[in-house]
């Protein structure tokens, strides 16, 4: 992230380029999706291109990229934290698949 | 950081004009600058971004519990219409994210015409994404998905989480559009200027975000 105060914003051509990288990864992820993978394959990869497609209206469309390293690391790593313990449900979900066996 | 004056009691920005110039009691009170380097209307719209992504990210993880947890969960779209229709209602999400950028620069650059005009066309995009969404959602309906129903016989808490997950989001573009109705109006009068508009554009990015991973967990994941 760049030092808070620099000037943060594009010209519009930029944000152009930032727009035609976010519909490629659409076009990717559809591909992806009629590629036919195993639905357990096919998660990690789909949810990665959206955590990049993510990461670019983070940085580019929202200046998150311009601000203080402080507003990034308090609102990014509270949040981040959060959906890390919701990943405790999964082995309920396993449990629960298990029983309709 | 548009907004410098926002560090500041609404009273002590203003210029004292005249001897009829009323006199603040707070004009000579120092104001520490935000330790984040933001004007407080943007913290806000960022808290409220946060608390709202863990809202989401809440509702997206329920449904993938129950979607792991469900061995016959149904797959029912097809790519027309389904996710032809999903992937054209993304690209308009996208490019009225690149309308709201454009209105954002507008503003900044005190071009008042070029602003409103460019919010009109984000307000547009956003309802032919609603209008799509709602086609689709009429369609299923008549198809007999229901919140509790799957004509497919397979899960019938999929109508709940597809429906609930769309509508959430639905809900946040209509109130979107309707900020920026509101901050257009504003703009044209001259009671709101470029800080409104860009955290109204921090908000709408937002929905654009939100929108990335329910496309590709709600639809793709569901593609027949």
């Amino acid at each position: 992230m760049a030092p808070a105060g620099t000037a943060h914003r594009h010209r519009l051509p930029a944000y152009v380029g930032v727009w035609l990288a976010l519909v490629l990864i659409v076009g990717i992820e559809v591909q992806v999706t009629y590629a036919r993978l195993p639905a357990r394959l096919l998660l990690p990869v789909l949810l990665g291109l959206a955590v990049i497609e993510a990461l670019l209206a983070l940085l580019y469309f929202m200046h998150l990229r311009y601000e203080r390293p402080l507003v990034f690391w308090s609102v990014i790593s509270t949040l981040l934290f959060v959906l890390l313990m919701m990943n405790q449900f999964w082995a309920d979900a396993r449990r629960l698949l298990a029983l309709h066996r | 950081m548009s907004d410098p004056e926002l560090f500041l009691p609404r009273d002590a920005a203003a210029p004292a004009v005249g001897p009829t110039a009323p006199v603040s009691h707070v004009a000579h009170v120092a104001v520490e600058a935000s330790p984040l380097g933001l004007p407080s209307r943007n913290l806000a719209i960022w808290l409220f971004i946060t608390a709202d992504a863990a809202t989401f990210g809440a509702i997206l993880f329920g449904y993938g519990y129950l979607r792991v947890g469900s061995p016959t969960w149904s797959r029912p779209f097809a790519f027309v219409p389904t996710i032809l229709n999903a992937v054209i209602m993304t690209v308009i999400l996208l490019t009225s994210s690149l309308t709201m950028l454009a209105a954002t620069r507008a503003a900044e650059a005190g071009r008042r015409e070029a602003t409103v005009r460019r919010l009109g066309a984000t307000v547009l995009l956003g309802l032919a994404f609603a209008g799509l969404h709602l086609r689709e959602w009429f369609a299923m309906i008549a198809e007999g998905w229901r919140p509790g129903t799957n004509p497919l016989g397979g899960p019938p808490i999929f109508g709940a989480t597809f429906f609930s997950i769309t509508g959430l989001h639905l809900l946040h573009v209509v109130g979107g559009v309707v900020a920026l109705v509101v901050i257009a109006l504003g703009v044209r009068s001259g009671r709101f200027g470029a800080g409104h508009v860009e955290t109204t554009g921090l908000y709408w990015h937002f929905v654009d975000l939100v929108w990335m991973f329910v496309f590709p967990l709600v639809y793709l994941m569901n593609a027949r």
